[in-house]
């Protein structure tokens, strides 16, 4: 019988989205543009050549290496790219995505990322074009909702600070904001003016939001409700510990 | 059941639905999810617009800029949202942020100055080696008159030597000797100006164990001056402290300063009955003993005095504990001692502002007096079992509760906007509760870890990277027997091997040390001879309360210790 993953236990919407988001499994919600994510980033002009930091590897004449032979190189690793990031920032109040699962998701599904999880954001290093495909899809998809997460390099407060007035994530930097009915970007990740507005889809409604979030609240999914998650975490916990408590070696 | 009114209420009025300064936020309420953001930058903030005011004097001064807040973000400043005040816990007081940094606070500064310019040394070696190896007769009048001696030389004067230079008393009057002793009788007989008086300072129950701990010892508290420790480090304090009671026993006893048997009085009476507040550092760290990284939990515990004052309610005791745990060991220890600037600041106040720390530990409190029979209550028969069930129960009803606060309250969320500020008020929450209910500090520490485990799984988020891996990885050295992976948390510290670089923790442990021998009423949690150094009124800061103190620092009303007034020119 082949290998099915069971990546997160829980019998709440909450619990389901989170599997679908280790496993990938995500829905398609909405079209960014290759150059208006690359302006979005802002780590090198739309349409520009990727910078590298060395020559390709197939004119490297690489050392004979088990391990390379074994492992394929990423698009990135093999052209040499640069090293850069993407940083989501993403609401409490619903927002689809959460640091853990971002991480989750990045970790799971892509080669050659290096996620790091904190409350307020989450940052996923790659080869700048392995990089940007992860970008894309969590941009993209049910992942992200353009009110709720935004892309924030610096000064990423907001993903707990309570939403505007019209319902979009605080933001200090005022990258974006909701324009006619779609949240408009016209700054980078780290709040540079970029040089267009780069349209990134309606934001869900708030009904849609609770429906694909991945984090418990009491007002939508509440934790203390999600039993087998609790106690799957409680579990976790008692058997680390009882792990340490050896007194016998 | 109806829900009893939160204790952050107030807090959380005064902070997000009043105006404050001129930050123009009046109205809404503590549960609205949405605000109306005027950007109303630095200008909204009194103390703010005092500050830009000084940058440009002091620009102008010196022909050099300085602060100048428009430097932020290049050129939005802060005060994107309303800039609010903080709420003392426990206390009325109600303070601007800015005045919480411990650059800014004369109460934070001169707390670490008590405790780092403090030395305890013994004086029965000293007194052994007087009349066996000397031949000199020590009685209670000698004893005073040592006393009476040390109190002159200790700030810095002269005893045997001629033509000395010495220190102006007016700079260094916070500096003193007293003694204590468990034995009674010598305590009548000493002058009551140099002793602290177990007797008086703790109620029956506690002296008969402090007493019965020390024995018919005695011990000399030291306190150093501030602006020796200052102008040295908290190594030096025990050095200031051998030099000075070197010389005070030589004038006192009338010795010769030159023969054998002083080496012997010299050993005996400086450093072989001498107890820091800390231990000093490996190299890597580099700090000698009396700084904060070699401060353990547990005396960290005994140098707070909340339990010689408010006894009977242990969750207070801890939460004062919690409160000076975080400023020292966060905003002084990792948030300048081992790295630098502002966001240290951000950790520590989360734990001792707005009575959300308060409002969780307290209502854990009575979910645990409910369940286990007044287990959280004074008692030493009363208790919990110190069980993995026990454990998990509190702790799991705790972080629930706290984290449905932030939930159900968005200002709450709002106040401690950071994930790690969140963690630490619920994992201590956790922690203390459940050291309250067991009278055991590492299953105290023990429900911390399942704090910081649900926490993540709820809300998909914990604190940053560096924040958060110790906690996914320390429930197994909880009860780990290896001396250098687990201790008993009175005696782990802020170098322990997994807390050594741990920001938003450290006083969360001092805080469930404390819990484990608050609710058992123990007058000490690791060290009597700590406790009664610092069960001292005259001490500068007032370590019965010290997040009064912060407050009454914050409000510019606290008087410290060490000021250099006296030999600058006045302004």
């Amino acid at each position: 019988m082949a290998y099915k993953p069971q990546y997160y236990p829980g019998a709440t919407s909450v619990a389901a989205n989170r599997r679908k988001h280790m496993a990938g499994d995500i829905e398609k919600m909405r079209e960014v543009s290759d150059e208006d994510l690359t302006a979005i980033l802002g780590h090198r002009a739309p349409g520009s050549d990727y910078p590298s930091t060395h020559p390709p590897l197939a004119e490297m004449g690489e050392p004979a290496c088990s391990v390379r032979e074994v492992v394929t190189a990423t698009a990135g690793a093999k052209a040499g790219d640069r090293v850069r990031y993407v940083q989501f920032a993403d609401s409490m109040y619903n927002a689809p995505a959460t640091p853990y699962f971002r991480s989750y998701h990045a970790a799971i599904n892509a080669r050659g990322v290096d996620p790091g999880t904190l409350s307020g954001r989450q940052v996923v290093e790659a080869r700048e074009r392995d990089m940007e495909e992860v970008a894309k899809v969590q941009l993209e998809t049910e992942m992200s909702c353009p009110g709720l997460s935004g892309l924030r390099g610096c000064t990423v407060h907001g993903h707990s600070i309570r939403l505007q007035e019209d319902g979009v994530m605080f933001d200090m930097l005022d990258r974006r904001r909701l324009e006619n009915g779609t949240i408009i970007e016209d700054k980078d990740q780290v709040g540079v003016p970029i040089d267009r507005k780069v349209d990134l889809g309606k934001p869900m409604s708030e009904d849609e939001a609770a429906k694909r979030t991945t984090i418990y609240r009491i007002d939508n999914v509440a934790f203390r409700d999600d039993v087998e998650v609790v106690e799957w975490t409680q579990k976790v916990w008692e058997l680390r510990t009882r792990y340490g408590f050896q007194p016998k070696n | 059941m109806a829900e009893k009114e939160k204790m952050f209420k107030r807090a959380m009025e005064i902070k997000f639905t009043e105006e404050f300064g001129d930050n123009k936020q009046i109205g809404g309420t503590i549960t609205g999810k949405t605000a109306k953001y005027l950007r109303l930058g630095v200008e909204q903030s009194p103390r703010k617009v005092e500050m830009k005011k000084a940058g440009q004097e002091i620009a102008k001064k010196r022909g050099l800029v300085a602060y100048n807040p428009d430097m932020h973000c290049a050129g939005i400043p802060l005060g994107q949202r309303a800039l609010t005040p903080y709420v003392l816990s426990g206390t009325d007081i109600v303070c601007e942020p800015d005045d919480l940094h411990f650059v800014n606070n004369a109460a934070m500064q001169q707390m670490w100055d008590d405790i780092r310019r403090s030395c305890v040394v013994g004086l029965d070696l000293a007194h052994e080696t007087l009349e066996k190896r000397l031949g000199k007769e020590v009685t209670p009048e000698t004893i005073n008159h040592y006393l009476e001696v040390v109190n002159h030389a200790m700030p810095g004067a002269a005893v045997v030597q001629e033509h000395m230079v010495e220190t102006h008393p007016a700079l260094v009057d916070d500096c003193y000797v007293k003694v204590y002793t468990g034995d009674d009788e010598l305590a009548d007989e000493i002058d009551s100006q140099f002793v602290v008086n177990i007797n008086k300072e703790f109620d029956a129950e506690q002296a008969a164990q402090i007493k019965a701990s020390i024995g018919k010892t005695t011990w000399q508290a030291v306190h150093i001056p501030t602006i020796v420790s200052r102008t040295t480090d908290g190594a030096q304090t025990s050095r200031w402290m051998a030099m000075q009671v070197g010389m005070s026993f030589i004038a006192a006893y009338n010795m010769c300063a030159g023969e054998a048997a002083v080496a012997d009085l010299a050993f005996s009476a400086k450093h072989a009955g001498l107890v820091s507040m800390s231990e000093m550092l490996p190299a890597r760290r580099a700090r000698g003993p009396n700084e904060p990284g070699g401060l353990s939990f547990g005396h960290m515990a005994d140098i707070i005095q909340t339990s010689r004052v408010d006894k009977k309610d242990p969750a207070h005791v801890s939460l004062e504990v919690v409160g000076a745990g975080c400023m020292l060991y966060d905003q002084i220890w990792l948030g300048s001692y081992m790295s630098g600037g502002v966001g240290f600041t951000q950790y520590a106040t989360a734990a001792y502002t707005n009575n959300i720390l308060d409002d969780n530990t307290y209502h854990d409190v009575d979910y645990i007096n409910d369940k286990y029979g007044g287990a959280a209550n004074l008692g030493t028969d009363n208790k919990a079992p110190a069980t993995i069930e026990t454990v998990k129960d509190i702790a799991t009803e705790s972080t629930i509760y706290g984290l449905e606060n932030y939930e159900k309250y968005p200002t709450v969320l709002e106040d401690h906007f950071g994930g790690s500020q969140r963690a630490t008020m619920l994992a201590a929450a956790s922690g203390v509760s459940t050291a309250l209910a067991t009278g055991n500090g590492n299953a105290g520490l023990s429900a911390w870890y399942l704090s910081m485990y649900l926490h993540k799984e709820a809300h998909g988020r914990l604190g940053f990277f560096g924040y958060d891996l110790q906690d996914q990885c320390g429930a197994t050295n909880v009860f780990s027997y290896q001396s250098d992976e687990g201790e008993p948390l009175e005696l782990r510290g802020a170098n322990y091997p997994n807390y050594a670089m741990n920001v938003g923790h450290q006083g969360g442990y001092a805080g469930i040390a404390s819990g484990a021998h608050s609710s058992r009423g123990d007058a000490f949690a690791v060290n009597p001879l700590i406790k009664l150094c610092f069960a001292d009124a005259l001490l500068p800061f007032d370590f019965t309360q010290p997040r009064r103190e912060f407050g009454r620092g914050a409000i510019r009303e606290f008087v410290p210790a060490g000021e250099r007034s006296l030999i600058i020119p006045a302004k």
